[in-house]
């Protein structure tokens, strides 16, 4: 369960340490809503994988949508002097906790279905 | 492929999410590597803001002290010092004075002596050229520099180190006509001092006269450049001096009416 985005972030760092990129600083609020995002997405697929309605379509408009409106929204706020970006974490994070409580229960549960056959 | 595609999809995800951490993770060091002391960006606009102003600041300087640079003229400077030196030669319009001894055989009474150009004399009509304004001044070809002195040398007179012998030609570089009306001034130098004594001078105006450089030493054994001293030093070097100079001024001032007085 746990183990293919381990290994699919052990691979992405293993890239990211042999390409030579760097976030730009004055994007770097951007970058940290994005790694955001796609950890709620991560966290976001895993569950639906456990409710077995996992759609891949799905999965990445929707991955890519929250992540550029994020972007997005954060930019323009930026450029208009409201600092949405802390309520894009905040959001984000809620989404997270969220997911990763409904994916403790399906593990429980289906923990102690074993348990009981 | 259905039941697998979450894989596809969340390790896809993952891997994203790796990379980005890295890139995120470096440049965060990097901030914290080159401003470790600032915890907001108003700080750091603050720093920014002080340090753009001290640049526009140190540009000004440069922009200034590149003109400046610019505008100092070296081989000018240098003209002008040695032009001051008197180590060049020099030509420009100016007066020329011929002084020579009595011609006239003297009578058996007359003391030689008093007929011949003597060393002072010399002296003070230099001095009156240099009070009238004169640039320059040779006299036989012998350029006056700050440190020429006269001397007697028995029949001759001694400028600096060279021995000069009558008649006396004496350029000076100036305005002509001022230099003649201060010479001939009547009651001046040349009326009172020279004439009387029946000693031939012709004054001549110039357009073109040439003047040769100083051709003595220039070794300082004892002087240095220093920079500049406060007052209190040199008030009390040049009261010391002074006071031993005034002493011996007085018998020499005594000395000299004598030999006016003997005159007529």
């Amino acid at each position: 369960m746990f183990l293919i985005p381990l290994i699919g972030v052990s691979i992405g760092v293993g890239i990211g340490l042999l390409l030579p990129f760097e976030i730009p600083i004055t994007y770097k609020s951007y970058t940290a809503l994005a790694i955001l995002a796609t950890v709620d997405a991560i966290f976001g697929g895993m569950r639906a994988q456990l409710e077995e309605n996992f759609i891949f379509s799905k999965f990445m408009v929707s991955f890519f949508a929250n992540a550029a409106l994020a972007v997005a929204l954060a930019y323009f706020c930026n450029v208009l002097g409201i600092d949405i970006y802390m309520g894009a974490v905040v959001a984000f994070s809620i989404r997270l906790f969220n997911n990763l409580s409904l994916i403790r229960e399906f593990l429980i549960i289906r923990y102690r279905r074993r348990g009981s056959k | 492929m259905p039941r697998h595609s979450w894989k596809l999809g969340v390790g896809l995800a993952s891997m994203l999410l790796g990379m980005l951490l890295v890139f995120q993770f470096r440049t965060e060091t990097n901030v914290k590597t080159y401003l470790p002391q600032f915890k907001t960006v108003s700080e750091l606009a603050i720093k920014w803001n002080r340090m753009q102003t001290d640049l526009n600041k140190k540009e000004e300087e440069l922009q200034r002290l590149r003109q400046q640079i610019q505008g100092y003229n070296r081989d000018a400077e240098l003209k002008g010092l040695q032009m001051v030196a008197g180590v060049t030669p020099l030509r420009g319009p100016g007066v020329e004075i011929t002084l020579t001894d009595v011609t006239r055989p003297l009578r058996s009474y007359e003391d030689p002596n008093l007929f011949i150009v003597h060393y002072d004399q010399l002296e003070l009509l230099v001095n009156e050229l240099w009070a009238a304004g004169a640039e320059a001044v040779a006299i036989n070809g012998v350029r006056l520099v700050a440190q020429t002195g006269f001397s007697c040398a028995g029949t001759t007179i001694l400028v600096g180190n060279k021995k000069l012998a009558p008649p006396y030609v004496i350029r000076a570089i100036g305005d002509p006509r001022t230099l003649q009306a201060a010479l001939t001034i009547p009651g001046g130098y040349i009326d009172s001092q020279i004439l009387p004594f029946e000693l031939g001078i012709t004054i001549k105006q110039k357009n073109s006269l040439y003047l040769p450089p100083y051709k003595g030493s220039s070794v300082f054994n004892y002087a240095e450049v220093v920079p500049e001293e406060s007052e209190e030093i040199l008030a009390g070097e040049t009261e010391e001096v002074e006071e031993g100079e005034g002493e011996k001024m007085a018998p020499l001032e005594a000395g000299e009416p004598v030999r006016e007085g003997e005159e007529p």
